[in-house]
C-alpha cells in the first residue's frame, strides 16, 4: 500500500505531481531523440572525412598512375589493421558510397588506440597551458575500402572526440522547468484549493452543527461560481429548515388544539370507562404528534451540550418512573460525566425505558464507562427481537410484529428518535439479544 | 374571595373555550369566557377576578403580553395554556409572571388541580411561588438551575434530578433557613396532604442527601429538625 501513501490525496497535490511526472517524461524522450540525432551526427562527422578521401582517390585514380594520394594508400593485399572495430561507421560509410554511386566489394574500419597527432592550433592550444588530455583526445580513424576484388584503398582520418556529456545539462534544464511551470501551478493549486477547503469545512459544519456560514466568494471563476453555489443552496436549505419548523409549529399547533377541544368535552360523557379510554386515546394521539414533531426537529436541537453526569441522568429518570410506579430499577453505576444535551439523553432514556416496560415487562439500567465511551444499557426480560429485525426497529414507523394491536402502541417512532438524538451526539443506538433472554438496547455515547 | 371563585377564561378557540367554561362552572367556579386579550382587559377592569385561565397563542395582542399586563397591574394568579411543548416557550410564560402553566391538549380535573392549588396558598397567605423562571440559585457549592432542571457541581458538571427531586430541591432553595414539615413540602411540591403512612418525602430527601451531602450519614446540607421537619441550612444566592 506504500503505493497509496506517495500518491497525494488532495487535488492540487495530484495535479502538481501528474505535471511533474508528464515533464519528467516529455524532458526524457527529448533527450533521448536529441541524444538519438546527435549519435548519428557525430558519426556522420567521423565517416565523412575518411569517405571523401577514398572518394576522392578513387575518382582520380584514372587520370594518373596508381599513386597514393594524399592520406590515401593503394594496396593489392587486405591489410592488417589494429585497433577497436568500428562497425557502425562500416555501416555509415557503406551508406555514403551507395549514396555517391561507389560500388565497393568490403569495407573495415578501426580506430587506432593511440591518439591522432594534434592539429597545429591544438599543439598552441596545449603549449599555451589549456588542457586537452584526457578521453577528448580525438583518436586515428583507419578505413581500408576494397574497391575491387583483391584492390584496396586506406585512409586515416581523426575520430573526433567523444561528445561530450550532456546529462547534466537535462537535469539543469528540467529543474528550470520545472521552476517556470510548477511554481505558477502551486499558485493556482492554492488559489483553487483554499475555497475548496473552506466549502468542506462550512459543510462540515452543517453536518455537525445544522448550521454553517456562507463561504467568501473568491478564487478562479468556475470555483467562485461553486461557491455562489454552495451558499445559495445553503440559503435555501435554511430557508426550507426555517420553513420546517415553521411548519411544524404550525401543526403542533393546529392539531392540538383539536385534541385539547375533545379533551376538554370528554369529561362531559357520563360513562367513566368511556370517558378513561377516550382521554387515553387522545393521549395517545397528542404523544404520536409529540414524537412526530420530535423526530422532524432532530438534529435542529437548540438545548446546548453541557457536563453531564450521566449515572445521574439515568438515576433520574428511573426514579420518575418508580415515582408512577412501573417496573423500572437502577443498578448502581460510578459517576460517569459526558459532554451532551441532557433534556434530549432523558428524552432517549425515557423512550428505551418505555419500550422495556411495554415490550419486556420491566426496565433494568444501568450506566457503564468502556473505552472511550459510556454505555446506558435498558435490560428487559421480554422475548427480545429476532436479530434480522433489529435494524428495521430503528425504522421509523416500525413496530414489533402484533403490537399495532395493543392500547400501548404508539407511533413506531420511539426508537427512530433515539437513534436520530444518538447520531446527533455523535453516539450509537444498539440493540442486542442477552444471553439470559431478553433485550438489552444502549445508548453509546463518545466521551 | 366569596363562595365562588371568579375565574377569567381567555381563548381564542371557541371550541376549547366554551366546553371548558362549561366543566369549570361545574366544578363550582363563576367563569367569564372571553375570545380575546382585548375583551379581557375590559373584563379585568369590571370585574373582581380572582384568576385567569389565559391561551398564549391568540390572534392580535398574545397571551404573554396580557399575562406580563396582569402582573403589572394587580396580584391576580395566571393560570398559562400553551401548546408548545419547547422549553423556552414555558421558561418565558414563567418570566411573564404566570403562576403555572399547562400544556395541551390537557386534562380538564388537573387545571381544576392546579387552580385549587393557587388558592389554597392564596388563602392561606403564602408566598407567590413563581415556580421555575428559568433561575440558578447558588448554594454550598452548588447550583440548582431551574430551566435544566439540574444540580450543578464544583466541577461544573450536571446532575440532573428526578421531577420529585426537583420540586423537593426547589422548595428548600427557595426557603433557605426554614423548618418545612414534611406536610408543608408535600403540599409546596405536590399540592396534596399527605396521609399517614406517607414515606415519599423522607424517601425523596435521602435521595437528595446522596447527591449533594458531602457526607450523606451525616447531613450538614438538610438538616433533620426533630419533631419539626427539614431544614436547607445554607445561604442561597438566586443568579
Amino acid at each position: 500500500m506504500t503505493r497509496f501513501r506517495l500518491w497525494p490525496q488532495s487535488l492540487v497535490g495530484q495535479i502538481i505531481l501528474l505535471v511533474a511526472i508528464a515533464l519528467f517524461v516529455a524532458q526524457a524522450i527529448n533527450f533521448s531523440l536529441l541524444l538519438r540525432e546527435r549519435n548519428s551526427l557525430t558519426l556522420t562527422a567521423q565517416t565523412a572525412p575518411a569517405v571523401y578521401r577514398i572518394v576522392d582517390a578513387l575518382d582520380n585514380r584514372g587520370d594518373r598512375p596508381m599513386r597514393d594520394r594524399p592520406r590515401a594508400r593503394f594496396s593489392d593485399t587486405a591489410p592488417q589493421l589494429t585497433g577497436d572495430a568500428r562497425p557502425e561507421v562500416e555501416r555509415r560509410a557503406l551508406a555514403m558510397f551507395a549514396d555517391a554511386g561507389l560500388r565497393i566489394y568490403s569495407i573495415r574500419v578501426v580506430e587506432a588506440n593511440e591518439p591522432a597527432p594534434l592539429r597545429r592550433w591544438e599543439r598552441l592550444r596545449m603549449r599555451a597551458g589549456g588542457d586537452f588530455a584526457g578521453d577528448n583526445r580525438p583518436r586515428r580513424l583507419v578505413m581500408a575500402v576494397q574497391y575491387e576484388p583483391g584492390k584496396w584503398v586506406v585512409t586515416q582520418s581523426r575520430s573526433g572526440g567523444r561528445p561530450p556529456r550532456f546529462g547534466g545539462w537535462l537535469i539543469g534544464q528540467t529543474l528550470i522547468l520545472y521552476v517556470i511551470v510548477l511554481v505558477p501551478l502551486l499558485w493556482v493549486g492554492r488559489r483553487l484549493a483554499r475555497p475548496l477547503g473552506q466549502l468542506t469545512r462550512s459543510a462540515q459544519q452543517f453536518a455537525h452543527t445544522g448550521s454553517a456560514d456562507p463561504v467568501e466568494e473568491r478564487g478562479p471563476g468556475d470555483v467562485r461560481d461553486l461557491t455562489m453555489a454552495f451558499n445559495a443552496m445553503r440559503s435555501r436549505i435554511f430557508a426550507m429548515l426555517d420553513e420546517k419548523d415553521r411548519m411544524l409549529g404550525a401543526i403542533g399547533h393546529d392539531l392540538r388544539t383539536p385534541l385539547a377541544s375533545l379533551r376538554v368535552r370528554t369529561e362531559s360523557v357520563e360513562d367513566e370507562g368511556e370517558r378513561a379510554r377516550m382521554s387515553q386515546t387522545i393521549d395517545e394521539m397528542n404523544r404520536m404528534l409529540e414524537d412526530i414533531l420530535s423526530l422532524a426537529r432532530a438534529g435542529r436541537s437548540t438545548e446546548t451540550a453541557q457536563k453531564v453526569d450521566l449515572s445521574a441522568l439515568a438515576d433520574a429518570v428511573v426514579e420518575d418512573f418508580v415515582e408512577l410506579g412501573s417496573p423500572a430499577t437502577m443498578a448502581d453505576s460510578e459517576r460517569a460525566v459526558a459532554s451532551v444535551r441532557p433534556q434530549q439523553i432523558r428524552r432517549a432514556l425515557r423512550n428505551l425505558i418505555e419500550n422495556a416496560i411495554v415490550y419486556g415487562e420491566r426496565a433494568h439500567v444501568s450506566v457503564v464507562r468502556e473505552d472511550g465511551a459510556i454505555r446506558l444499557a435498558v435490560a428487559d426480560d421480554g422475548p427480545g427481537i429476532a436479530e434480522d429485525r433489529m435494524e428495521e426497529m430503528m425504522e421509523p414507523f416500525t413496530r414489533l410484529e402484533g403490537s399495532r394491536n395493543r392500547e400501548t402502541g404508539g407511533a413506531g417512532l420511539g426508537l427512530a428518535l433515539v437513534r436520530a438524538i444518538m447520531a446527533e451526539h455523535g453516539g450509537a443506538l444498539k440493540l442486542t439479544n442477552r444471553a439470559g433472554g431478553g433485550l438489552e438496547a444502549s445508548l453509546v455515547l463518545p466521551v | 374571595m366569596t363562595e365562588r371563585p371568579h375565574l377569567l377564561l381567555v381563548d381564542d378557540e371557541r371550541s376549547i373555550r366554551e366546553p371548558l367554561a362549561q366543566y369549570l362552572s361545574r366544578n363550582g367556579f363563576r367563569v367569564t369566557a372571553v375570545e380575546s386579550a382585548a375583551e379581557a382587559r375590559i373584563r379585568l377592569n369590571a370585574n373582581a377576578i380572582d384568576l385567569v385561565v389565559l391561551d398564549i397563542m391568540m390572534p392580535g395582542e398574545d397571551g404573554l403580553s396580557l399575562c406580563r399586563h396582569i402582573r403589572e397591574t394587580s396580584e391576580t394568579p395566571v393560570i398559562l395554556l400553551t401548546a408548545k411543548s419547547e422549553e423556552t416557550d414555558r421558561i418565558v410564560g414563567l418570566e411573564m409572571g404566570a403562576d403555572d402553566y399547562v400544556l395541551k391538549p390537557f386534562s380538564p380535573r388537573e387545571l381544576v388541580a392546579r387552580i385549587k392549588v393557587i388558592f389554597r396558598r392564596v388563602a392561606t397567605g403564602g408566598q407567590r411561588v413563581t415556580a421555575p423562571d428559568g433561575a440558578t440559585y447558588a448554594f454550598a457549592d452548588w447550583l440548582l438551575k431551574t430551566q435544566e432542571r439540574v444540580l450543578v457541581d464544583r466541577e461544573g458538571v450536571a446532575l440532573p434530578l428526578s421531577t420529585a427531586e426537583y420540586n423537593l430541591m426547589l422548595a428548600f432553595a427557595t426557603r433557605p433557613n426554614q423548618v418545612l414539615s414534611r406536610d408543608q413540602l408535600l403540599d409546596i411540591t405536590q399540592g396534596r396532604e399527605a396521609n399517614a403512612f406517607d414515606r415519599a418525602i423522607d424517601n425523596q430527601i435521602s435521595r437528595l442527601r446522596k447527591k449533594i451531602e458531602p457526607d450523606p450519614k451525616n447531613p450538614t446540607l438538610i438538616k433533620t429538625v426533630w419533631g419539626g421537619g427539614y431544614t436547607l441550612s445554607a445561604d442561597v444566592r438566586k443568579l
